[in-house]
């Protein structure tokens, strides 16, 4: 059966890869152009195997081969066929072989946009790239092998969760995998380095776009998450500190310093070292992150397959894996560029180091609070939980600070600068700024002082983004400018329509007969009617709902389904524009019926403007790399 | 500090990371059913299920032995399974039953089809008697001492090894 | 007349911003409550009968003119600290709040060794 095809073709990656390495171990001496063809050819074919074995997969779900364990429990006939393929990926063991073709396929990436960088760099790269892809390859096939087979076959499968069926939740996996899986590849282009004594700013230029790329592939990641979220789940919210959607952040956070850092790198030949344990760290947070959530120990709305025996598999990958860079970094890395790390104080790329510092400590604290949990059970027997209060607590008043330092750092020159047209353009654009805060305070009616202090750092932000963008009309084109400009001008934004969203967003609960109307804060929900609809798996009871506020008016529906296999009961929301917010709205189906029916009603004030500034935070990161620059040939 | 001492020192944080983090696979990261143990049980009266006029105040006052408390519903698969366990227990101690959000006739046809070891059978109707208790998932049995202390309490239907514990509890 | 219209004022609309914000603060509590059947929810957000039968216990105490606090102890008596989302500030929390200020602490003494080392130049 194919099946038995994809188990094979998975043994002979794992065989191919071997060889790859074996071959390069073996003639490492020797410089023949014609060794490094065989050596990328061999890896070439291993990750054809990935792949085949991948689509191999697929096909087994479309066609809901039961005799195979993980089609058996996490499919069944009546999905439709395009969830039917995004549960290959949507189980553990069909995930790590994703993880696995996206770690081989970043190495092909890196092949085929490689050819003006020298052979022994690339194969040192490939090589590194090559272990990597052997160890979770082993672990993928002596532990969690997607081929498993079961007997006797079963006539049926188990699979067919609702939840699950969500076109953004089953293309959710991808993008994060493209994401943090990705920075493998500028983890090995380190190794290798070091090793090659190529470590300089020649390989910063390099590098650059192999963090870029999975770092846009990241931003659009946890975006198209937290819209999943939002649309799905039925809670008004978007982001909840969850541990599971920290561990996809912590990388996030990490390679954002990276990319600042390797600018700086390749800039001013400094910040060498800052670099290279950048690059660890994320890659290093990417497989914490993957053990965190596979392994069991987090409790969260993100359940996945929680197995603490392959969680031990993954924290000894952990292990070895950091102790190993580590270790070449501690041996390899060349002393003589710590010489050149002086800053004058007034200068972009001392604001560069002050805003990694900056970061390290975002990063700290979700760490903490995304581990603490699981320490304190380990130490003491005891638990708690870390909710969003600790993270907005600390977090907001560095966020504030952080937004000035994104708006002054560019305008500063590169090693110094003249400090006196800077202090102008500071001052001016905090005139501007509290201009636009007062008049947004006075339309909004909202006189917070941490409202006021958010609104304030963010538009303080977008107003010296704009200005940058008006003076410079010419030169806004090149890509470094047109990257660098719309991501900071997204990430002013977020954090604008956050501050709005949070002050601003109303919240409404209440039970409703039929014909019952409710008037709170400025908003009326009337119940209109219901109606109720069969389909193939489920039946559906919508709620008719009109809402006015502000003489406007919408009508929204939305509904309780009642699947039969497995009995699960879904609640739908319904959502409508208003200007920049959503009008939102969700019915509780536990409770007393005759009570009336449970709504939730949110007007979440702003809400697509963050997720304009997601987007625009992921086209910055997308223009970085997609014209070719002037990268030099080393 | 130099490159050796450097190495020795990641190794020995990476291993101690990696220990760490290999008994947090181990401990319970769940809740801790052990918060009450020790502590006194929360007072409640329960109405019994056959005859609304007949009530039990518990923690009892003035007894020199054990009892078990077992909340249960006929609605609850695994309280079929652990009810044979519950017969066997029905010897050895009291048991003060709680019936957890059931209608009366399931109750007594439950009690009637699979036998009934409770001493005393309770009516929480609307769970709040439960949460009293520190309840939260049924089927869930508590064995109390003398003192009115909780001395240990099970999640989950009862199987071979939690009987042989209570067996040796209650010696 | 004055007086009849501030009896007006008093009667209707007071209560009205009390029961907002009483309603408003109920809302606050069960966010705060891991829902326990749950994977990751509160209170707030989950239907399950857990949810419900505890929310039923929770309304009874405030409407009882029980205190934030005063439910918080009752519910953690019960179901141990993880129960709320906030973590409280207690010996065991201690360093969950601390290390931060650490990483603070120790990031600005880096940052302001090197800064002195800058300017002595």
């Amino acid at each position: 059966m194919i099946s038995n095809l994809g188990a094979v073709l998975l043994i002979v990656s794992f065989l191919t890869t071997c060889s790859t390495l074996f071959l390069y171990i073996k003639n490492n001496i020797i410089q023949k152009s014609s060794i490094y063809l065989q050596f990328f050819l061999f890896y070439k074919v291993s990750f054809y195997l990935i792949l085949f074995s991948f689509f191999v997969l697929i096909a087994c779900f479309a066609i809901s081969d039961f005799s195979i364990i993980s089609v058996y429990e996490n499919s069944h006939t009546d999905k439709p066929l395009f969830y039917k393929i995004s549960a290959a990926w949507g189980n553990h063991e069909g995930s790590m072989l994703l993880f696995i073709l996206v770690i081989s396929l970043y190495g092909i990436l890196f092949l085929l946009n490689s050819k003006n960088i020298n052979d022994s760099l690339r194969a040192c790269t490939i090589f590194f790239q090559s272990i990597i892809q052997l160890i979770f390859l082993s672990f993928l096939i002596f532990t969690s092998n997607p081929f498993s087979k079961i007997f006797p076959v079963p006539v049926q499968g188990l699979g067919l969760n609702p939840i699950l069926q969500d076109p953004l939740l089953a293309i959710h996996p991808p993008f994060l995998y493209l994401g943090y899986v990705g920075f493998s590849l500028v983890f090995s282009l380190l190794l290798a380095a070091l090793i090659l004594k190529q470590y300089n700013s020649r390989w910063a230029s390099i590098a650059k776009k192999w963090i870029m790329l999975p770092w846009s592939f990241l931003s659009f990641g946890i975006g198209l998450g937290s819209f999943w979220a939002y649309y799905e789940l039925g809670w008004g919210g978007y982001w909840f500190w969850d541990p599971v959607e920290n561990a996809s952040l912590m990388p996030w956070i990490a390679s954002t310093a990276l990319i600042h850092s390797i600018v700086v790198m390749e800039k001013l030949k400094k910040l060498f070292a800052w670099t290279a344990i950048l690059t660890i760290l994320t890659f290093i947070l990417s497989l914490f992150g993957t053990f965190l959530v596979r392994s069991g120990v987090l409790n969260s709305v993100h359940a996945f397959a929680n197995d603490p025996e392959r969680g031990v598999y993954i924290l000894f990958i952990i292990t070895i894996i950091t102790l190993g860079s580590l270790i070449i970094y501690i041996l390899k890395f060349p002393k003589e560029s710590v010489n050149n790390n002086r800053f004058a104080l007034f200068s972009r790329d001392f604001s560069i180091l002050l805003n990694n510092y900056f970061l390290i400590f975002i990063l700290t604290v979700v760490i903490v609070g995304t581990t603490y949990p699981i320490l304190l059970s380990v130490f003491t027997g005891e638990t708690i939980s870390v909710g969003p209060q600790y993270y907005n607590t600390i977090l907001a008043p560095f966020i504030f600070i952080f937004l000035i330092l994104m708006a002054i750092g560019p305008l500063m020159k590169w090693n110094g600068n003249s400090p006196i047209l800077m202090k102008q353009k500071i001052f001016s654009f905090f005139i501007v700024s509290v201009f636009l805060t007062i008049l947004i305070s006075l339309y909004l009616s909202g006189y917070n002082f941490i409202f006021l202090l958010g609104v304030l750092c963010s538009v303080y932000l977008i107003v010296s983004v704009f200005h940058e963008i008006v003076m410079n009309k010419k030169i806004f084109f090149t890509k470094h400018n047109f990257s660098r400009l719309f991501s900071h001008l997204g990430f002013g934004l977020l954090i604008l329509a956050i501050t709005l969203n949070h002050f601003f967003s109303k919240e409404i609960n209440a039970k409703l007969h039929l014909g019952e109307s409710f008037f709170k804060q400025g908003i009326k929900i009337n119940f209109l009617k219901s109606e109720s609809s069969k389909e193939k798996n489920f039946e559906e009871l919508f709620g008719i709902y009109k809402i006015t506020k502000d003489n406007k008016t919408f009508i929204l529906k939305p509904s309780v389904r009642k699947y039969k296999q497995p009995q699960q009961f879904t609640s739908e929301t319904s959502i409508q524009r208003d200007g920049l917010s959503d009008v939102y709205i969700a019915m509780d189906y536990a409770g007393d019926p005759s009570m009336g029916m449970g709504v939730r009603f949110y007007y979440n004030y702003f809400i697509r403007l963050i997720w304009i500034s997601f987007a625009l935070i992921t086209i910055g990161g997308i223009a970085s790399f997609v014209r070719r620059g002037n990268e030099k040939t080393i | 500090m130099k490159k050796p001492s450097k190495i020795s020192l990641l190794v020995s944080v990476t291993v101690i990371f990696f220990v760490i983090f290999y008994y947090s696979l181990k401990a319970n990261n769940k809740n801790n059913p052990n918060i009450m143990l020790n502590k006194p049980l929360p007072a409640i009266e329960l109405t019994s299920l056959v005859n609304t006029n007949l009530k039990q105040e518990l923690p009892l006052i003035n007894r020199d032995k054990y009892y078990l408390i077992n909340i249960w519903s006929s609605w609850c698969v695994p309280c079929r399974e652990e009810h044979s366990i519950l017969m066997k227990l029905k010897d050895k101690i009291k048991i003060y039953g709680i019936n957890y959000k059931d209608k009366k006739t399931n109750a007594t046809a439950f009690l009637n089809k699979l036998g009934n070891p409770f001493y005393f059978t309770g009516s929480d109707k609307d769970g709040s008697i439960s949460i009293e208790i520190g309840a939260y998932g049924i089927p869930e049995t508590y064995v109390v001492n003398s003192q009115g202390l909780i001395i240990f309490k099970h999640v989950g239907p009862l199987n071979k090894k939690i009987y042989l514990r209570i067996s040796e509890i209650i010696k | 007349m004055r007086n009849i219209f501030l009896i007006i004022l008093f009667v209707f609309f007071i209560p009205a911003q009390l029961a907002m914000a009483s309603a408003e603060r109920e809302i606050n509590i069960y966010k705060n409550i891991r829902c326990l059947v749950c994977q990751g929810q509160s209170l707030n957000d989950s239907n399950s009968d857990f949810a419900v039968d505890l929310k039923k216990v929770i309304k009874k105490k405030i409407i009882n003119k029980e205190t934030d606090k005063e439910i918080y102890k009752y519910l953690t008596e019960r179901y141990g600290d993880w129960i709320l989302f906030d973590p409280p500030l207690k010996k065991k929390t201690l360093l969950l709040w601390a290390l931060p200020l650490i990483t603070l602490i120790g990031g600005l003494f880096i940052l302001g060794k090197r800064l002195v080392f800058h300017l002595k130049q």
